[in-house]
């Protein structure tokens, strides 16, 4: 796989929660769902292509599926990663017109 | 607000509005934060949405609800600025948003300028009814007509009597579709068939049979059997001599009369008649007044009030005829009522301009007489006026209508109104 169509299937979506919000508006950093086998370079280098800007640093972080009890047992729910992704100094994302 | 009215044509009139940016925005941050109150978004407590999040999400549809508002009110308050009354609704045209300021044109007609006609030249007669003695007894003898019993006789039918009777019409040896019965119940001399099938019947006995032979008439509906020879096999099966009620108390019971007393009785049929007589030439009065002031006076209807008085008609027409069925009034077509909507627009024009040159109002006084006298015709008058003077919808009917027979009896007392006396059928009878 070319690097190119790697970038595509790293970045899964923006995530939107109160706390998105929050560090948005605060630290200009921008949470997206990530793949869970992305790493923090290939995510600073996707986001830098895809929505042209410059990316000062990514944190991540893994979350667990919940694990589920039904009649047939066990069921579990995937894992998700997220990616806190900071931008550079007056840049922002617009995810509404992209 | 920035207001230029410019006239487009004859009674139409295009006002541009300018409302500025301010007041639109302020509406919008608002209505935002209202929304924000009560949103519900994934990923957010209820409540504790950010108005940013709101105004990214639903930004551009709370946008154009405000602006339709601020064009409604801005309109409103336009047309108080300029003082000007439009007649029914305004169209909106090129209402732009340019982030500066709003901008939107509104299109409407005018009340047109009404130049009443001279009073002096309406000219109507006003006939005075005497109900005769002659009269009641008339209308009790169709009274009684219409309560006549039948009872079976043996004897040759004759005028007026009831029959019952099979018959086959058959045309050149042929029996026809719709030309047979059984068991027809039929009264002579009523009519109601062709002419020469009533007048054959008359002399056959009960139980006989006799062949007759008619002419369909040339204008017959049935275009199949106008002007055809037919001969009609009848069997006769019985003849109904009618009997009249006599004129006693059971007979006034039946009719639902207040009074049970002969004498009285036909006190109250005189006075059902003089009302009615009364009624007939006022509203022909009424009828001939308006005609002559229409017919007088010059102006536009305009089109925006023809074409609600249009719509109105249309629904009228469509409960009258249209009963069960659902039936979209739109589906009639416009030029049926074209003219009678403009008639009426032109007819409340007319009268409105009258009450208010003349300072005509409806007092409550008036109203009051006139509920009691619709009321007098029911049998606990007061339980009818207390129904009408406790019902919004009907009081304001009734103040219309004293206030139009104002307006007439207003336009009366300039007008050339010759007195002539008139019997009370005709009376009665020109009006319908």
């Amino acid at each position: 796989m070319s690097t190119q169509e790697r970038l595509y299937k790293v970045l899964l979506g923006p995530h939107i929660s109160e706390k998105a919000t929050i560090v948005a508006d605060g630290n200009g950093q921008y949470v997206f769902k990530v793949a869970t086998d992305a790493t923090k370079p290939e995510i600073k280098q996707a986001v830098e292509s895809l929505f042209d800007v410059k990316v000062l640093s990514v944190r991540t972080l893994n979350h667990k599926g919940k694990v589920k009890r039904t009649v047939r047992g066990f069921g579990k729910r995937s894992d998700t990663k997220k990616a806190y992704v900071r931008l550079a100094e007056g840049q922002e994302i617009d995810f509404l017109n992209v | 607000m920035q207001v230029t009215v410019e006239t487009t044509s004859g009674l139409e009139r295009r006002m541009t509005i300018n409302v500025p940016a301010d007041k639109v925005n302020a509406e919008v941050d608002k209505r935002v934060k209202d929304t924000a109150r009560r949103v519900r978004l994934d990923g957010f407590r209820p409540g504790k949405v950010p108005a940013s999040v709101v105004k990214q999400r639903f930004g551009p549809s709370i946008r154009a609800e405000v602006l339709q508002d601020v064009v409604r009110e801005s309109y409103v308050e336009a047309l108080d600025q300029e003082s000007i009354t439009p007649a029914g609704y305004p169209r909106f045209e090129d209402v732009k948003d340019e982030g500066e300021a709003v901008q939107f044109a509104a299109v409407f007609e005018v009340f047109p300028e009404i130049r009443l006609g001279d009073f002096s030249k309406v000219e109507v007669e006003r006939s005075t009814v005497e109900v005769t003695d002659e009269n009641v007894e008339q209308m009790i003898e169709s009274l009684r007509q219409q309560r006549a019993e039948y009872n079976d006789v043996d004897r040759a039918a004759a005028n007026d009597d009831k029959v019952v009777a099979d018959f086959v019409g058959k045309i050149d040896g042929e029996a026809f579709d719709g030309g047979s019965a059984e068991d027809q119940e039929l009264i002579l001399g009523s009519g109601r068939m062709i002419p020469g099938f009533e007048e054959g019947i008359v002399g056959i006995k009960p139980g006989a049979e006799k062949t007759i032979e008619v002419t369909f008439p040339e204008e017959y509906q049935n275009k199949d059997l106008a002007g055809k020879k037919a001969t009609f096999d009848i069997t006769l099966k019985k003849v109904q001599a009618p009997s009249l009620p006599e004129l006693n108390e059971d007979f006034i019971k039946e009719l639902g009369a207040r009074e049970t007393d002969v004498e009285a009785f036909r006190q109250e049929v005189r006075e059902n008649m003089t009302r009615e007589a009364r009624q007939a030439v006022q509203s022909k009065v009424k009828n001939d007044v308006i005609n002559q002031l229409i017919e007088a006076s010059e102006f536009d209807a305009p089109t925006a009030l023809v074409d609600q008085e249009i719509q109105r008609l249309r629904q009228e027409a469509v409960q009258q005829f249209g009963g069960g069925q659902q039936m979209d009034p739109n589906q009639l077509p416009r030029e049926l009522f074209v003219e009678q909507a403009e008639r009426r627009v032109r007819t409340g024009l007319i009268f409105s301009e009258v009450a208010k040159k003349h300072e005509l109002e409806a007092d409550d006084e008036s109203v009051r007489a006139r509920v009691e006298e619709l009321a007098s015709v029911y049998q606990e008058p007061e339980s009818v006026v207390n129904y009408y003077m406790n019902n919004q919808e009907q009081l304001a009917q009734v103040q219309s209508l004293v206030l139009e027979d104002k307006v007439i009896e207003r336009i009366l007392q300039d007008a050339k109104v010759t007195e002539v006396q008139a019997d009370y059928y005709e009376a009665v009878k020109r009006d319908n």
